[in-house]
C-alpha cells in the first residue's frame, strides 16, 4: 500500500480513459457553437470504443479533447490516472507521446520520411531507446516487410494507414485513438485495417477509442457510444452494423425534432 | 480561367503578399535606374551629366535588373509550389494543364502590374534622392532636373511583365505535373550549369576589358550574380554529402530536432534549393558589389589623385548605389524565408502529432537554419570572390583585392540575423496554432 512505485514498472490502471463534465465551445461571443456540452465516460483497460453520432455532433471534439490535442473549457480529462488538465503544450506533448496513440483518417504521415523513419519517429522524440527490429516486427505483422525504406507516397491508402497503426502501437499507448481511421478507404481495404485495429485491442492489450460515422466500422467494437448535440445519446454493447445503423436514424429524427422545438 | 486568376487575387490578397512585395521592390529598383536614362535623355543635359547617369543606370541597373529576375523567380518558385493542392484540385474538377497555366500566369502579371503601379511613386521619390547625391557629388550639373519618361515606362514595365510571366510559367510547370511522379530535377540542373557558364564566361569577360573602361565593373557583378544562382542549384547536393559526417554532430547538438532536421535536409532539396537561392545571392551580390566599390576606391587613391571632400562624397555616392541593390537582395532574402517557413504549417503540425514538442520543432528549424546559413554563406562567398579576384586583377594587376576581412563579416553578419531571425519568428508564429487545426486542409 505505501510501495514506492520504481522507475520502469507500468503501473496498469484498470480505467483507461475518463471524461468528466467536459465542456467545449467554438466561435466568438454571439455565435457560440457547443461542441461538447458536460460529458462524462469511462472507458477500462483493454476496451474497443466506438464514438458515433451525425456530423456536427461533437464527436472528433470529443477524441481531441481527450487526446490533449484541444483545450477544454471546463471538466476534467485523465488519462491512465493521470488528469491532463492546465498544462503548456510541450508538458502536453510530452505527456501524449508517453501514453497516447493516434491514427488519422489523413495518416499525417511525414512525407519526407521512410516507413521506418516515420514508425520510429515518435521515439526519437522522446528521446526513447529507438529497437529498430521491434519496429521491424510490427511493420511486417502488418504486411509491410518489404516497404520499410519506401516513402508514405509511394503506398497505397491501406498501407499508409498500417504505417501509422505501426507508429501508433510501438510507443505502446495506453489509449490509442483512432478519427475515421477507414474514411479515406474503400470497404474491403477499411475491413482490412478494422481487423488490425481489433488486433491493436485484442493481440496488443491497448484500449481503442474510434471516432467513425460508418456503422460498420462501429460494429467491429465491443461497445458504441452515440453523441448527439455534444451529449452522449445512450450506448450500444456487441453492436452488430444494422443495429448501430438503426439507433443512428433514431438519432437523427431527435435532432431534427429539437430543431423544431427550438423554431 | 483569367476570370478566376482575377477572383483570386481579389478575394484573397493575402496569399499573394509575397510576391506582391517581391514584384513591388524589384519594380522600384528598375525603375529608379532606369529613370537615370530618361534624366540623362532630357533636353538641355550636358555630356558629362549623361554619361555618369547612363553610366550608373547601364552597370548598376543592368545587374539589377538581372537580380530582380532571380528573385522574383524564386518568390513565385515557393510561393506557387505552396498551392499545390488547389491547383490539383482544378485538376480534378477538370481543369487542363494549359488552363491551370492561364491562372498562374494571369495572376502573377496582375500582380506584377500592381506592383509595378505601386512602385511609381516611390521610384520618383528614389530617383530625385539619388540625382540629389549626384549633383552634390559634382557628377552631374545643377541644372538638371530628374525625368521619368519613356524609358521608365517601356523598360520598366516591360522588364517586370516579362520576369513575372517568365517566373510564373517555370514554376507552374513544376508544379503543374501530376502528383506522385518524382519532379524531374534535369531542368533545374541543366539552368544551374547554364548560369555556372554564364557567370564564368562573365568573370572571364572582366579579363578581356582595360583597366580603365568605365563598366569595368559590370562584368563581375553579372558573374558574381550568375555563378551565385548556379551555385545555389547545386548546393543542395553538395550540402546532402556533407550531411554524412555532420549529421551525429548535430543530432547530438539538437537532440530530436536535429533529428528531424537531418532527415528533412537529406529529402528536400528542391524546397531547400529555393530557399539557399536568395541566401547566397544576397551574400554573393554584397560581397561582390562592396568588394568591387572598395577594389576601385582604392584604385583611384593609388592613382595619385589629391583625395579632396568630393572624393570623399563619391565614394559614398557609390557606396549608396551598391547599398541600395544588397539592401534589395536582404530584404528578397527575408521575403522568401518567411513564405517559405509559413509553408510548412501543415509539416510542423503532423511533427507534432508525431509527438515533437514546439521546443523540439523550433530547435530542428534553428539546426536547418545553420545548416542553410552555412551553406549560403559559403557558396555566396565563392561566387562574389571570383568576381572581386578578377576584377582586382584587372584593375590593380594584383589579384589580392588588399581589403580586410570587414565588409566580408558584416555581410555575413546580416545575412546570419536575417535569416535566423525571420525562421526562427516565422516559425514560432506557425506552430503557435494548436497541431490539429495546422494539418486540417486550409
Amino acid at each position: 500500500m505505501f510501495g514506492r512505485r520504481r522507475v520502469g514498472e507500468a503501473v496498469l490502471s484498470a480505467e483507461a480513459l475518463r471524461l468528466v463534465e467536459v465542456r467545449k465551445t467554438y466561435g466568438t461571443a454571439g455565435n457560440v457553437v457547443t461542441a461538447l456540452d458536460g460529458v462524462s465516460l469511462s472507458l477500462a483497460t483493454g476496451s474497443f470504443t466506438a464514438v458515433m453520432g451525425p456530423s456536427g455532433s461533437g464527436k472528433s471534439t470529443l477524441l481531441q479533447c481527450a487526446a490533449g490535442l484541444e483545450p477544454l473549457d471546463s471538466g476534467t480529462v485523465v488519462v491512465d490516472g493521470q488528469p491532463l488538465v492546465g498544462r503548456g503544450e510541450a508538458q502536453l506533448t510530452r505527456f501524449r507521446r508517453e501514453r497516447i496513440g493516434f491514427v488519422f483518417q489523413q495518416y499525417n504521415l511525414l512525407p519526407t520520411l521512410t516507413v521506418l523513419e516515420n514508425v520510429v519517429l515518435p521515439l526519437k522524440l522522446a528521446g526513447r531507446r529507438v529497437d529498430t527490429e521491434r519496429a521491424g516486427r510490427i511493420l511486417a505483422q502488418m504486411g509491410l516487410a518489404d516497404r520499410l525504406r519506401h516513402r508514405p507516397d509511394e503506398l497505397s491508402g491501406g498501407q499508409r494507414q498500417r504505417v501509422a497503426i505501426a507508429r501508433a502501437l510501438l510507443v505502446e499507448p495506453r489509449v490509442v485513438f483512432a478519427d475515421e481511421p477507414t474514411g479515406a478507404l474503400d470497404s474491403r481495404t477499411a475491413r482490412e485495417i478494422l481487423a488490425l485495429v481489433r488486433e491493436v485491442v485484442q493481440v496488443h492489450g491497448r484500449t481503442v477509442v474510434m471516432v467513425t460515422h460508418d456503422p460498420v466500422a462501429a460494429a467491429a467494437a465491443d461497445t458504441v457510444l452515440f453523441l448527439a448535440d455534444g451529449r452522449l445519446a445512450g450506448h450500444l454493447a456487441r453492436p452488430t452494423p444494422e443495429a448501430v445503423a438503426e439507433r443512428l436514424t433514431h438519432l437523427g429524427n431527435a435532432a431534427r425534432d429539437d430543431v423544431t422545438l427550438e423554431v | 480561367m483569367l476570370i478566376l486568376a482575377w477572383r483570386s487575387v481579389r478575394q484573397r490578397p493575402g496569399q499573394f503578399t509575397a510576391t506582391l512585395l517581391a514584384a513591388w521592390l524589384g519594380a522600384v529598383i528598375i525603375m529608379l535606374f532606369n529613370s537615370l536614362h530618361d534624366t540623362a535623355a532630357s533636353a538641355g543635359v550636358d555630356a558629362a551629366s549623361a554619361e555618369s547617369l547612363h553610366l550608373t543606370g547601364g552597370v548598376v541597373g543592368g545587374y539589377g535588373t538581372l537580380l530582380v529576375f532571380l528573385a522574383i523567380a524564386s518568390t513565385l518558385t515557393v510561393t506557387v509550389r505552396q498551392r499545390g493542392e488547389e491547383l490539383s484540385l482544378l485538376r480534378h474538377i477538370g481543369a487542363t494543364p494549359g488552363q491551370i497555366r492561364t491562372m498562374v500566369i494571369g495572376e502573377a502579371s496582375l500582380i506584377g502590374l500592381a506592383g509595378t503601379l505601386l512602385a511609381v511613386w516611390p521610384a520618383i521619390l528614389g530617383g530625385r534622392l539619388l540625382l540629389d547625391r549626384f549633383q552634390e557629388t559634382g557628377q552631374v550639373a545643377d541644372g538638371v532636373d530628374h525625368t521619368f519618361g519613356p524609358i521608365v515606362a517601356g523598360a520598366g514595365s516591360a522588364v517586370m511583365l516579362l520576369a513575372c510571366t517568365g517566373a510564373a510559367a517555370v514554376a507552374v510547370r513544376r508544379a503543374g505535373r501530376a502528383p506522385g511522379r518524382r519532379p524531374r530535377q534535369r531542368g533545374r540542373l541543366a539552368a544551374g550549369a547554364l548560369s555556372l557558364a554564364a557567370g564564368i564566361a562573365g568573370v572571364g569577360a572582366t579579363f578581356g576589358m582595360q583597366a580603365t573602361d568605365s563598366a569595368l565593373m559590370a562584368a563581375p557583378a553579372y558573374g558574381s550574380i550568375l555563378l551565385a544562382a548556379g551555385l545555389a542549384v547545386f548546393s543542395p547536393y553538395l550540402l546532402r554529402a556533407l550531411l554524412r559526417p555532420m549529421g551525429p554532430v548535430l543530432i547530438r547538438v539538437f537532440g530530436g530536432g536535429g533529428h528531424l532536421a537531418v532527415l528533412n535536409t537529406r529529402e528536400r532539396a528542391a524546397e531547400l534549393s529555393a530557399v539557399l537561392m536568395p541566401l547566397v545571392l544576397f551574400t554573393g551580390l554584397a560581397t561582390a558589389t562592396l568588394y568591387l566599390q572598395a577594389v576601385e576606391s582604392d584604385a583611384i587613391r593609388a592613382a595619385g589623385i589629391r583625395r579632396s571632400v568630393e572624393d570623399t562624397n563619391l565614394e559614398t555616392l557609390n557606396f549608396t548605389v551598391v547599398g541600395i541593390i544588397a539592401g534589395f537582395a536582404c530584404l528578397m532574402l527575408i521575403n522568401s524565408l518567411y513564405s517559405a517557413t509559413t509553408y510548412r504549417r501543415r509539416e510542423f503540425g503532423q511533427q507534432r502529432l508525431a509527438g515533437a514538442t514546439p521546443a523540439q520543432v523550433l530547435s530542428m528549424v534553428g539546426c536547418e537554419t545553420v545548416l542553410v546559413t552555412v551553406t549560403g554563406v559559403v557558396f555566396g562567398t565563392l561566387a562574389g570572390a571570383a568576381g572581386v579576384v578578377a576584377f582586382a586583377a584587372v584593375r590593380t594587376d594584383d589579384p589580392d583585392p588588399g581589403q580586410g576581412p570587414w565588409i566580408w563579416l558584416g555581410v555575413v553578419a546580416l545575412c546570419t540575423a536575417a535569416t535566423a531571425t525571420t525562421t526562427l519568428v516565422t516559425a514560432r508564429r506557425v506552430s503557435g496554432v494548436p497541431a490539429v487545426h495546422a494539418v486540417a486542409a486550409a
